[in-house]
């Protein structure tokens, strides 16, 4: 077996966060598996390598989806962080309100809020697109889904970006967020039945937690994970799907001419930007990757969005073309860690891409503003100048 | 060949349905129903499709 190539590229550099995809380009020719000294992580860098891992939870454990071990120590017992077969009760657990099957009943009003939000930023002609839009749309859905109300709601957006913060190395970024993630923490460890709205899904989940269908003390850790993975993520993927829209409105004709490319618009959104580009796992033994050799104990880091531009699986990676449908893209992860808020994800995004591709004909904007981020690659700001309506 | 579905692992994100909607379709309780299990051919091919969309790879054709 050989050594791994290594490189003194620093994933986490604000260059490389900002635009990852040029030094995900020299990562990838260099080899599927390169060591990165700087990180101390080896990093998977092709579509195929980075997909059977994901695959391969007995080689690639998620008790280190971080790069800090204090976050992985805080992760310590929730279904993110846990291997079958503790992750597979947990993961039913957290599923069962989160599957497709148990949102079914939630399309219709979340295609209305979609809607009824695009239409007032259309007519208003111009806007801020990732307060008015990106943010505004999912923080309402999942605040209505779990039943937040008063300070907590107010809280959301900061304490999910602080969240994703905490799991990069341990750089400022990640000191600076972990009293706002503790802040999630505390709240979590102490919120009631009582302080969640009757009928949502979170309220469900402490009843679901009294009947004994969830364990005791679990719930908290439950509506934990819904506000930490759930808003940063799809707050950064509705102001991707506005930004390349508005880049690219030869797609969005496309779109508009075929609604049935809304899923594959999604698909192709997700590939092209991934919410998030790298992400953790650790060797549980000496593991070959293509004759290549990680030690037992590394930290692996899963480039998601090196393997989702290999042009060894995809045509023209770095290409925007909605009509390719990148089903398989890499994005929500996959295999038994797959995102499990990805159904809630599509009728969100599916919502907004809809909404858009029906009531807009092409969106001018401003250059997008993007802040350094250790996990969650999202604009910051993004100014509509003027919408040509449909 | 033969389309496995590792049941418990199934949350109906529905994807395997739009790949091999011939082979399989989401009930209307949103569970997964395999249609035909025993495939070849052309069919075997879809099935494969139909596997390799799982986003939780609950499906494998053996």
């Amino acid at each position: 077996m050989r050594t791994p190539p290594t490189s003194d590229v620093d994933l986490f550099a604000d260059d490389v966060v900002l635009d990852p995809y040029p030094v995900y380009a020299e990562l990838r020719e260099r080899g599927p598996v390169v060591h990165l000294p700087h990180n101390d992580v080896y990093a998977l860098t092709r579509y195929d390598v980075v997909r059977d891992a994901l695959a391969d939870w007995e080689s690639f454990s998620s008790a280190s989806i971080a790069f800090n071990p204090m976050a992985n120590e805080a992760l310590t017992g929730t279904s993110l962080a846990s291997d079958p077969p503790v992750h597979t009760r947990l993961r039913a657990t957290l599923t069962e309100n989160l599957s497709p099957r148990a949102l079914r009943g939630l399309k219709a009003g979340i295609d209305a809020k979609a809607d009824a939000l695009v239409a007032g930023l259309v007519e208003k002609g111009s806007f801020e697109a990732i307060d008015a839009l990106a943010r505004a749309f999912p923080l309402e859905v999942v605040a209505d889904l779990i039943g937040f109300t008063g300070h907590v709601r107010d809280n959301m957006l900061r304490w999910g970006q602080a969240a994703m913060q905490v799991l990069g190395p341990m750089n400022q970024r990640t000191a600076e967020n972990f009293p706002v993630a503790g802040e999630l923490y505390a709240w979590c460890s102490q919120v009631t039945a009582a302080d969640l709205a009757e009928g949502s899904v979170g309220r469900g989940i402490f009843d679901a937690e009294a009947r004994g269908a969830v364990p005791a003390n679990t719930a908290g850790h439950i509506i934990h994970q819904y506000l930490g993975a759930g808003v940063d993520t799809t707050i950064a993927a509705i102001g991707n799907i506005v930004a390349l829209f508005a880049r690219h409105p030869d797609q969005l004709a496309l779109v508009r001419a075929d609604p049935a490319l809304v899923p594959a618009a999604f698909n192709e959104v997700l590939r092209f930007w991934p919410p998030i580009n790298a992400w953790g796992r650790r060797a549980t033994r000496d593991v070959e990757v293509d004759g290549t050799l990680i030690p037992a104990g590394s930290q692996v880091a899963v480039l998601l969005g090196a393997g989702n531009r290999d042009p060894r699986h995809y045509d023209d990676p770095d290409s925007f073309l909605v009509a390719r449908n990148p089903v398989d893209h890499l994005s929500f992860g996959y295999g038994p860690h797959g995102c499990a808020g990805q159904g809630l994800a599509r009728l969100e995004a599916h919502a907004v891409i809809e909404a858009l591709s029906r009531r807009v004909e092409r969106l001018v904007t401003a250059p997008e503003v993007r802040v350094p981020g250790n996990t969650t690659r999202s604009i910051e700001e993004l100014p509509v100048l003027e919408v040509i309506p449909a | 060949m033969r389309i496995v579905l590792d049941r418990p692992r199934c949350e109906g994100h529905g994807l395997c349905e739009e790949a091999a909607p011939q082979l399989m379709h989401l009930d209307d309780e949103g569970e997964l129903v395999l249609d035909r299990e025993e495939v070849d051919g052309a069919d075997a091919a879809l099935a494969n499709a139909a596997a390799r969309v799982c986003p939780v790879a609950a499906l494998r054709v053996e």
